[in-house]
């Protein structure tokens, strides 16, 4: 898809069926810098299945974690790169992403995504388990990721097909990094 | 989808509707000039930050928020 759509869909990728822990998003700043670039803040709560056994040790009440987004869209320069950093009670676990989203240099219809996780997990003796988990998360989140988008534009797609009709209707220190080619 | 803070999901989707159609058929293609959705953006931050606030999340490196480390209560 061109950079334009991905783009579009990624400020309003939430809901969607790939992400079904994200339980709200809010914008927290955004404005319009000094260069013509949109700079977004945005806070997402998420709520996922925390094995029990972890839950024993932070306490039931802290199940939701929250990630601090930030996001640069450059429109002359077509670039989107997304920055965020999970914030939660405990700390136990840092992930930091990193996506930068840049029409294909040889197929402007498409836009490639380049994408990088760090994980951290502080001093639990759990470390390995929760450090196998994120690992395992991530890397199936960047494609999830990708479809999560897929996802977006349909449902974009379809809303405008239906309005055109009717007026005639995302331890020990690892990264992972990962490139895709968006159709 | 709904804010963290659930006053204010309304005032949310208000939003988002005006800025999803500015920032689509204006920003991308480079009239960035003007932002129609000032007023109703300023509308439910003053919502969002009381929320954030009540519910203690710890957000750093805003200049409207103080961090708020420490021991925190069910949200609610």
């Amino acid at each position: 898809h061109p950079w334009e759509t991905v783009t579009t869909a990624a400020m309003q990728k939430y809901p969607n069926p790939m992400n079904p822990s994200v339980v709200g998003v809010d914008v927290l700043d955004r404005h319009v810098d000094t260069s013509g670039k949109l700079h977004s803040h945005r806070l997402l709560s998420t709520e996922w299945g925390i094995p029990s056994i972890v839950k024993s040790l932070i306490g039931t009440s802290r199940t939701k974690t929250y990630v601090q987004e930030h996001s640069v869209v450059d429109p002359v320069k077509k670039t989107m790169e997304l920055k965020s950093s999970n914030i939660s009670f405990t700390n136990l676990v840092s992930v930091d992403e990193r996506l930068v989203y840049k029409p294909h240099p040889h197929e402007p219809d498409k836009t490639v995504l380049t994408q990088e996780a760090i994980i951290s997990v502080k001093g639990v003796s759990l470390s390995s388990y929760l450090e196998g988990l994120m690992a395992n998360t991530i890397s199936s989140n960047a494609n999830k990721g990708r479809e999560a988008l897929e996802w977006v534009i349909n449902r974009l797609n379809a809303e405008i097909e239906e309005f055109t009709a009717s007026a005639r209707g995302t331890m020990r220190n690892s990264m992972a990094a990962a490139a895709f080619v968006e159709k | 989808m709904n804010s963290v803070g659930e006053a204010c999901t309304e005032l949310k989707r208000e939003y988002d509707q005006c800025f999803n159609r500015w920032f689509a058929e204006k920003f991308l293609k480079g009239e960035s000039s003007g932002d129609p959705c000032g007023q109703l953006f300023k509308r439910y931050q003053i919502c969002v930050q009381k929320a954030i606030k009540e519910k203690d999340i710890p957000i750093e490196g805003l200049e409207f928020m103080g961090s708020n480390k420490g021991k925190t209560e069910n949200s609610s």
